[in-house]
């Protein structure tokens, strides 16, 4: 059956695929719309430049007056990003808009990895070390682009 | 002179074609901004999505999705943002208190 937040999927996917932000690629699973796989490339001139960071959406019926959740399923040592994936971003939490779609989403995600927030720790090793020792995080960070290759 | 067949008033040219028939066709289109409604992203013209799905009509069987604009000049269906203000009165665009300006189509 076809819902409004179905309706509203298609029409990101559409949009996703007419108008492809640069770095950034989703699409519905075979059997599910409700359900995405996502790819974000490391941006250029950041300690992630090259990774493949992979990531699942999962919306809701009440997409897009709720926001989905996104969730990293490569390994991505960031500030902002919890050890199981979770992603701690004010716009997928209360900042979130009924006006963003996943083209958004991904790309804010994007500009998350290259503008981390280390005051708002979900890794506190990670943040610390972004204040403290960027040379150790670049370092942490690099490891993790090569794991984003094989995983 | 009389004779003279140049200065004679000159013969019809042969018709190339006969107009027979000619239909106009017209184009129109609204005199304002057909914006996109960015919760659902259909045009605030037409119905929303959820109201496409549901094929809602008035008692004349006109579509009743309205249009709402805020006092910010934002526009978007009145059912888009009806369930939107539930949960939080903001403009979704400028993040703006929410009043509402005026509606209609």
């Amino acid at each position: 059956m076809s819902t409004p937040a179905r309706r509203r999927l298609m029409r990101d996917f559409k949009r996703l695929q007419e108008d492809p932000p640069t770095g950034v690629s989703g699409a519905p699973t075979d059997n599910n719309i409700m359900i995405w796989n996502a790819v974000i490339f490391g941006p250029h001139d950041t300690p992630f430049e090259d990774g493949t960071f992979k990531l699942t959406i999962e919306f809701t019926e009440e997409y897009p007056n709720k926001p989905p959740t996104v969730r990293f399923v490569s390994k991505v040592f960031h500030p902002n990003v919890y050890a199981d994936g979770g992603i701690c971003l004010d716009i997928l939490q209360n900042r979130w808009s009924p006006t963003y779609d996943v083209s958004a989403i991904l790309t804010s995600i994007q500009s998350l990895l290259s503008d981390p927030n280390p005051n708002s720790p979900a890794n506190s090793t990670a943040a610390q070390l972004y204040k403290e020792n960027r040379r150790e995080y670049e370092k942490r960070v690099k490891a993790c682009v090569e794991q984003s290759f094989i995983d | 002179m009389a004779d003279d067949p140049d200065n004679s008033v000159p013969a019809e040219p042969e018709k190339m074609f006969t107009l027979k028939r000619w239909n106009c066709v017209c184009f129109w289109n609204w005199d304002v901004e057909c914006d996109v409604c960015a919760i659902c992203r259909v045009q605030v013209m037409d119905s929303c999505l959820r109201c496409q799905a549901d094929n809602k009509r008035d008692v004349m069987g006109r579509q009743d999705c309205v249009v709402v604009w805020g006092e910010c000049n934002h526009s978007f269906h009145h059912c888009c943002m009806s369930l939107w203000v539930k949960q939080n009165n903001r403009c979704p665009l400028c993040q703006q208190e929410w009043s509402i300006q005026r509606m209609g189509k």
